[in-house]
């Protein structure tokens, strides 16, 4: 019998803590993921902003929270690096103005920087396997959703004069239900289908780099 | 003809002849201008400009067709917000009531404002994707002397973006061979079908990943440590110089906003109470 440990025997606390004589740094692999996720999420965030629009970036529907808060998961930093920018150029093939999309990182920032820190910090199994790994992540989509949702049209679009006072309910509910909904759909299963294959290759990122 | 990053400009396009930073300094800087506009008419100037430097680019403005949806959801968008959700305002200036609804004139004039405000901004974005090529962006980038890694990624990035819409391509193909067809089904059957593309999207991206690392670190490729310091000869740059009309184009880029921003706040021009259209449509509603 194999001496090497079955993704499934792996515990939830494995995964997230570096065992004696593993090692681990930051590679080129990690450079190149970080691009892919950029590219993922270009595509997938503009087929969102473009197929349900709700005006300047904001969509009922966005299907980039996927890639931003998995991809954050999965891979730490580079994965809230690759979840902060991607918006950028999503929202650009969607027509969003450079500088409101610059005004977003923020908000996109926090979206994926939060799953992937209650992850760490609770050290909940990627691959979804009790009650307490859905809540919680469940909880941080909410959490992060709803600062992203407070932040665009309070910050931004009222900052850039976009919108009335009057309007902002509709934005922040728009923001707020289209990523909540989208997280919702695709989160849960994408964790679920891919995460036992992701903790087994080298991309995977244990701390927040490496 | 030349694949862009929207659609395709024929090669002996005059845009060509501009060096790619000029294009990138072209598009964070003005499209800062319609922040400090609030006329409408200037920004619809604007907007012509951009157009006539289009077509004098040979765009295919077919490629554009895919903004009319989103000007008009804009604009829809922005008819609620400022026109049917205004609220009650006293102070403001009645022109129309219909269904419970009150119409103030300064609700349709902020909500012209903010419409043609908007609109150049995105004329900028899209003359600047529909002109530039993936190496465009890249050569721009070093040419502003960030680092190799940054670029290094970012051109990836748009690569891979090629590859997940072929990837995408593929799996809808694949489906559709099995006989899936999701013609006449609803939103929401639609919507939980896209997951079944968003699961092989990512393992292919996956799999992908260790390829390219692969084929990067077998071609000395380091990000890191002692390698990445190495200064590399930079091939892409040497296509490209930075010509005297390119410094012409610079300047008068600088010198346009210089001059925007004195005018703005130095005498009050470009604002509301100049605006001729904006008081020719007083005149008629009022």
């Amino acid at each position: 019998m194999s001496e090497q440990t079955t993704a499934s025997e792996i515990t939830a606390d494995e995964i997230w803590e570096v065992q004696p004589g593993e090692r681990r740094s930051v590679g080129v692999i990690h450079i190149v993921i970080t691009a892919l996720l950029i590219g993922i999420g270009f595509v997938v965030g503009a087929f969102g902003s473009i197929s349900f629009p709700l005006g300047f970036g904001v969509n009922f529907f966005w299907t980039g929270i996927a890639v931003q808060q998995i991809g954050a998961v999965w891979f730490g930093g580079w994965g809230v690096l690759a979840g902060t920018i991607f918006p950028f150029f999503s929202n650009a093939i969607a027509g969003t103005p450079f500088y409101v999309s610059a005004a977003y990182i923020p908000a996109n920032l926090v979206q994926a920087f939060l799953p992937a820190w209650v992850f760490r910090r609770f050290k909940l199994d990627p691959r979804l396997k009790s009650g307490r790994d859905y809540g919680i992540l469940f909880l941080a989509m909410i959490v992060s959703s709803a600062f992203g949702a407070l932040w665009s049209p309070l910050v931004v679009l009222k900052g850039f004069g976009l919108l009335t006072t009057d309007s902002l309910p509709l934005f922040i509910w728009g923001w707020f239900g289209g990523n909540v909904v989208a997280g919702l759909v695709f989160n849960f299963v994408l964790l679920k289908a891919l995460s036992a294959v992701v903790i087994r290759t080298p991309a995977f990122v244990k701390r927040w780099w490496s | 003809m030349n694949k862009t990053l929207l659609g395709y400009v024929p090669t002996q396009s005059p845009i060509y002849a501009i060096h790619p930073f000029v294009k990138l300094f072209f598009l964070l800087i003005v499209s800062l201008f319609p922040m400090f506009v609030t006329a409408p008419e200037w920004n619809m100037l604007l907007m012509l400009v951009l157009i006539l430097l289009m077509w004098i680019s040979r765009v295919d403005m077919r490629t554009l067709k895919i903004y009319v949806p989103v000007a008009i959801s804009m604009g829809s968008i922005i008819i609620i917000s400022y026109i049917l959700m205004s609220g009650t305002h006293p102070e403001y200036q009645l022109i129309a009531r219909f269904a419970g609804i009150k119409v103030y004139w300064e609700r349709v004039r902020d909500a012209i404002v903010v419409y043609f405000r908007i609109l150049p901004m995105i004329f900028t974005m899209v003359f600047f994707l529909s002109t530039s090529r993936e190496r465009d962006v890249i050569v721009a980038m070093r040419t502003i002397r960030l680092p190799f890694v940054v670029t290094y990624v970012f051109a990836m990035a748009l690569r891979s973006a090629g590859m997940v819409l072929e990837d995408f391509q593929i799996v809808r193909q694949a489906e559709q061979a099995r006989g899936f067809d999701s013609t006449g089904k609803s939103l929401a059957y639609k919507i939980r079908k896209y997951v079944n593309y968003m699961i092989p999207l990512f393992a292919l991206s996956l799999r992908r990943s260790e390829e390219f690392t692969n084929a990067l670190v077998a071609r000395g490729y380091a990000f890191t440590g002692e390698a990445s310091r190495v200064k590399r000869a930079d091939y892409v740059l040497t296509h490209y110089s930075f010509k005297y009309f390119d410094a012409i184009f610079t300047a008068i880029i600088s010198i346009s906003f210089i001059a925007l921003l004195f005018m703005r706040y130095g005498y009050d021009y470009f604002a509301i109470d100049q605006s001729i259209l904006l008081n020719w449509l007083k005149n008629i509603l009022m």
